[in-house]
């Protein structure tokens, strides 16, 4: 099937969600309700570490009962620098400078990007390299596949690519 | 939705966490402290004697070797605290608050009974959620010295001496044979003393230092041996 | 005043753990065992070496930076010394989320409080008896061990707290899953009336006995000193016995592992501009108001 896992906040913030479908589609709900209320109360756009607290909170106060979800946070900060956040489904956050993954595929992925990533990549690199990267990883992952989707988010905007992945 | 207590999955007794786990052990959750222990009071003419050892422990791992079993509920009533560690602090924090309470609404000092019917009130009431046996003690102008029982049930017996913890099997018939009614405060204190030693000495979860408490009208005397001076055994061993 | 109300979306949901999911992820993990091929998530748990110690002239903390999900090394270089107030620091061992959560917490309230108060410092008892409520609140289903130490008017002071809530007040104590190892190396070293550099030096080589002989710690040492006079020296990083950065350079990179533009097959392709934030003056067509 073809399921949306990725969801645009706002034109400089990203965040993927793994899990359980309806909890991945609550969460998405609930925190594009959160960042309407936050952008109206404050009149700014919600920077990715106010979005990683005020997800790890939301996931925390289910900390007895859980979604079973687990995000990942990608996008750029106030001053345009890069922002890498994950948490495990009950909020506690983890903050790196190189890659974050997450999922059934998550021990694959982990494999794939130790090997390709380098640091200083530019736009077109950095894509072919995460597309490489997902695609042999849920080729391995019999949970994960029917294709992908990468979302470059850059100072000028955002591209999104759909791949061609295997559909089996 | 608020919190209810009810909601939490509680563990089944019967769980494989809870095998091969002693009958004074088996109530914790895996993972919590006990002070698998030995404890005593003894009352005399003036006053009493509290004495603990210091061990706590997680399973077979010693937690902290030189802990402090003896805790003050008010100026002149102490109390020996076994079972989880958790709930008998929690407990003795509570019957501290109430007794500080009490004594200013009375304008004079709370007698030991009281004290050991707060503590006895909290742990029956709260018996399905608690592992706590405590042996409270100490000094009031009412009754003078004077030792009250409150084992796990949560019942409440006076006393002239008591003992408890899972160190205290190993020395009922030694503690019965020596007892004698109106010691002085030295013969009480010794007895606590070899008594706890020797509980140590054979019960794997008791050990560390001998901690004790000697409380009169004229104050709180805390004391202490070392683990390499204990009176145990036949004298010149 | 109307007949139509809308599901209160709006209302500030209460305060505290909300359970309204436990039901139903128990009949999912039933489910899940019974005939589910996906394994459920799980929380990340801190396998852990945190130590604290107490010298002459303050308190010394030391933690390992390895964050692990099961068997997998989650986070290579996670904090886990943990901000309560100016002159206390906390060290978190267990399940990552509840000891971030519930210093955060405690921090909060110790901060309020001394707003409340007016004073600058607060008191380590003060952190030690809220923290033992809130675990002993909960019973042991909040997971988090901590190592308490702060420096305050009555002297330095080193708690050790247990998820159950029971606490130690104690000159050195070890947590964690590495806390054997590391309490090796404390019973062998300590001594009362440590100078802060033998102290610091005791502590890294307690974190390092936990980071090589405990399989859930591992990476770097942080340490953190509180002194008597109120300063504060965290030393993040202050051992990396596994930095790869050194060996990593030295490997010579397959032309292999760079990928060439147009390796991967597009299927379709857009583009989002920025819209460059929210609405402003020049999205807006200024018309005269009428008079």
């Amino acid at each position: 099937m073809d399921f949306k896992k990725i969801f645009r906040m706002n034109d400089k913030l990203y965040v993927g969600l793994a899990g359980l479908a309806t909890d991945v589609q609550t969460l998405d709900q609930l925190l594009r309700f959160r960042m309407g209320l936050y952008e109206l109360r404050e009149e700014r756009e919600m920077s990715p570490q106010v979005f990683t607290n005020m997800l790890s909170n939301l996931l925390y106060e289910k900390r007895f009962g859980p979604y079973f979800a687990e995000p990942i946070i990608a996008g750029l900060d106030e001053n345009e620098k890069p922002y890498l956040a994950t948490m495990d489904l009950i909020g506690a956050i983890s903050k790196t400078k190189d890659f974050v993954v997450a999922g059934t595929a998550e021990g694959n992925m982990y494999g794939m990007c130790e090997t390709l990533w380098k640091p200083d990549m530019d736009e077109e690199e950095l894509f072919e390299t995460i597309a490489q990267a997902l695609l042999a990883s849920v080729d391995r992952d019999a949970l994960s596949g029917w294709g992908g989707v990468v979302h470059i988010i850059t100072k000028k905007g955002v591209i999104t690519r759909e791949l061609k992945g295997r559909q089996d | 939705m608020s919190y209810n207590a009810a909601m939490i999955p509680r563990q089944n007794p019967l769980d494989d966490a809870y095998a091969g786990k002693s009958a004074e052990t088996r109530h914790l959750k895996p993972g919590e402290l006990s002070t698998g222990t030995t404890i005593m009071a003894i009352s005399f003419s003036s006053g009493v004697v509290l004495c603990a050892d210091s061990r706590v422990s997680t399973g077979s791992y010693v937690a902290n070797r030189a802990s402090d079993k003896i805790s003050q509920l008010h100026d002149h009533i102490w109390c020996c605290r076994s079972g989880s560690a958790a709930d008998t602090q929690a407990l003795t924090d509570y019957v501290r608050h109430y007794l500080a309470q009490l004594a200013v609404e009375t304008g004079r000092p709370p007698e030991v009974k009281v004290a050991a019917h707060l503590m006895r009130r909290l742990c029956y009431e709260n018996k399905d959620h608690l592992m706590a046996g405590v042996i409270v003690g100490g000094w009031d102008p009412v009754s003078g010295g004077s030792v009250y029982n409150i084992p796990l049930g949560g019942a409440c017996i006076s006393m002239p001496f008591a003992i408890g913890g899972s160190g205290s099997t190993y020395i009922y018939g030694l503690v019965d044979s020596e007892f004698k009614e109106n010691m002085t405060r030295d013969e009480a204190l010794a007895l606590c003393k070899k008594a706890v030693s020797h509980a140590m000495a054979r019960d794997g979860s008791s050990g560390g230092i001998i901690r004790t408490c000697v409380v009169t009208e004229e104050g709180n005397v805390k004391g202490y041996i070392s683990g390499n001076t204990l009176p145990y055994g036949p004298a010149g061993w | 005043m109307s007949e139509f109300t809308l599901s209160p979306t709006s209302t500030p949901s209460p305060p505290g753990f909300s359970f309204d999911l436990t039901h139903r992820n128990a009949l999912i993990a039933q489910s899940a065992a019974a005939n589910n091929p996906g394994k459920l998530p799980k929380a990340l748990k801190t396998g852990t070496t945190i130590v604290g110690l107490v010298y002459s002239n303050g308190i010394v903390l030391g933690a390992d930076t390895r964050s692990t999900n099961d068997t997998t090394v989650a986070d290579k270089n996670c904090d886990k010394i943990h901000y309560i107030a100016p002159n206390i620091y906390c060290c978190g061992a267990g399940t990552a989320a509840d000891t971030e959560k519930t210093t955060e917490t405690i921090a909060s309230q110790m901060e309020l409080l001394r707003l409340n108060c007016g004073s600058s410092t607060s008191r380590v008892v003060t952190a030690c008896t809220l923290l033992k409520r809130m675990l002993f609140r909960h019973q042991g289903y909040i997971s988090a061990a901590l190592i308490l130490g702060g420096c305050d008017v009555n002297g330095p002071h080193l708690y050790q707290i247990y998820p159950h809530g029971s606490t130690g007040k104690l000159p050195f104590t070890t947590m964690g899953s590495g806390s054997l190892a590391a309490m090796a190396v404390f019973e062998e070293g300590y001594r009362d009336d440590l100078e802060e550099g033998e102290a610091v030096e005791l502590v890294r080589r307690a974190i390092l006995a936990g980071i090589w002989n405990d399989l859930g710690s591992g990476s770097n040492v942080d340490t953190c000193v509180i002194r008597m006079d109120g300063s504060v020296e965290m030393g993040r990083n202050c051992v990396t016995p596994n930095d790869v950065g050194v060996l990593r350079e030295k490997v010579v990179r397959s032309s292999v592992l760079d990928m060439k533009r147009g390796t991967t097959a597009v299927i379709g392709e857009s583009f989002r501009k920025r819209s460059g934030g929210g609405v402003t003056l020049e999205d807006v067509v200024i018309t005269e108001m009428e008079t």
